[in-house]
């Protein structure tokens, strides 16, 4: 593999309910991988787990090579990025939640970062609170690509969005693989998975 | 009817008065009311009959303060439910402060070390804390539950969990900040505090009363500052989990 996630026996449990069971998978860089499967069939538990929100009881999980148990966790969510379902605004402009963290956001980064998902620099002053629905989507999406990531993982991405917003936001995921990200989204919507996906792993 | 019977009649009165509005306004706090003015009412009783053996010999005074501690410990635990030994934590925030500054006062000298001084000084300082404590709590895990998608933002974004959870622990401690801050810049004018009113009572001058009450009322703003922060981190301990993130229990088994 020239890069990318490989997750091998992956077993996930909450008390006596089994969440994942021996799942493994590889997503080269360029690549995206859709995680497709019905509401609680554990694809936001994955995700999580690979960025190390969750940790899961056995298996293992490698970035580029390297056991993620190996990273220091603030380390690897910048290298790993997860976009959730609904992704909370942290307070301030849209220009400081896309500088969140970051030691120096250079110009070209973060204007890349709103091209990418389809924003331009008119929204940088605006209070990220008072953005809709789509616009927050966008925002969180560029945000995690400030920390210019090795990985992204998309949490439904499209779910409550309107059709417009929702094409864009699937021309953005489908675009990022062109990145040489290793993408991963998780869907409960089998057009969207088919329609950007390289591959397709049911849960 | 005797002036005793009459204030004693007055006070039931006044409860009478906000059980009943506090049942006509549906708020659930009725039988919360009586409840605490009965065992006012119980303990003040037993407190005025037992006061006198308390300060004639130590030990019993250091047990009576240990009581105060434990009480205190035993109100604010219960208020802050949702996390492992509460009224074991709620024990090191509020009596390792409290305890430990009217220590400090006492062997300064700035109180006599007689059980008449350091009693009341303990019990200011102690129900302070406990104030203290409750409200930093209660807030802290109103707001870990409210705040759950922010922090795991922060943590996605590359944060620490300490650096993740710092602004909820922050605004919860104002929030148990807020009664002693505004009780000492209104000293004076809105409130004459219970260690002046009963020194003035008990003969000695408006400005000695005065003395001694800014002692203890500065003494409490540490203390507080110093229970609600142990408190803070007595709970956010019970969060964190290895690995930079929240505790599995309380983040993932909504998902």
């Amino acid at each position: 593999m020239k890069g990318g996630i490989e997750v091998r026996d992956l077993t996930m449990r909450r008390g006596d309910r089994v969440v994942l069971r021996d799942v493994s998978f590889v997503v080269p860089r360029g690549k995206v991988l859709a995680l497709v499967g019905a509401s609680g069939a554990g694809k936001s538990t994955l995700l999580r787990c690979l960025n190390r929100l969750a940790e899961p009881e056995s298996g293992t999980i490698e970035l580029d090579g390297d056991d993620i148990r190996h990273v220091a966790p603030e380390l690897l969510r910048r290298r790993v990025a997860l976009v959730a379902q609904a992704p909370a605004m942290l307070p301030g402009s849209v220009e400081e939640n896309l500088a969140y963290a970051l030691d120096v956001l250079r110009a070209e980064t973060r204007d890349a970062a709103l091209a990418a998902a389809g924003l331009d620099a008119s929204f940088l002053p605006r209070p990220a609170k008072a953005l809709s629905g789509g616009e927050r989507a966008r925002v969180a999406l560029a945000r995690a690509l400030t920390r210019e990531p090795d990985a992204i993982l998309l949490d439904e991405p499209t779910a409550a969005l309107d059709p417009e917003t929702a094409r864009v936001i699937a021309q953005t995921v489908a675009a990022l693989a062109q990145r040489e990200l290793a993408v991963i989204l998780a869907t409960h919507d089998h057009a969207l998975a088919e329609s950007v996906s390289d591959a397709t792993l049911r849960l | 009817m005797s002036s005793s019977v009459l204030q004693v009649a007055c006070g039931l009165a006044f409860v009478a008065l906000a059980a009943g509005l506090a049942w006509r306004l549906q708020l659930g706090l009725s039988r919360e009311i009586l409840i605490a003015a009965a065992r006012a009412i119980v303990q003040l009783t037993a407190v005025g009959a037992l006061i006198a053996l308390v300060f004639k010999y130590d030990l019993l005074a250091i047990a009576f303060v240990a009581g105060m501690v434990t009480t205190a410990a035993v109100t604010s635990g219960g208020r802050i439910k949702g996390i492992p030994q509460a009224r074991a934590r709620a024990i090191a925030a509020i009596g390792i402060p409290a305890v430990g500054a009217a220590g400090i006062l006492i062997g300064v000298g700035a109180f006599a070390a007689t059980p008449e001084a350091a009693i009341p000084t303990a019990g200011i300082l102690i129900g302070g804390a406990m104030t203290a404590c409750t409200l930093t709590g209660r807030r802290l895990l109103e707001g870990l539950t409210a705040d759950e998608d922010v922090i795991e933002a922060r943590l996605s974004l590359g944060d620490r969990i300490r650096t993740a959870l710092a602004p909820t622990v922050r605004q919860a401690i104002k929030t148990g900040l807020v009664p002693a801050i505004d009780q000492t810049r209104n000293v004076g004018i809105v409130t004459l505090p219970g260690t002046f009113v009963g020194l003035v009572l008990g003969g000695a001058s408006p400005a000695e009363a005065a003395r001694i009450q800014l002692t203890v009322l500065l003494t409490l703003l540490a203390v507080e500052l110093l229970a609600a922060t142990a408190i803070a981190e007595l709970i956010v301990r019970t969060r964190i989990a290895p690995g930079e993130r929240l505790r599995e229990d309380v983040a993932d088994v909504r998902r």
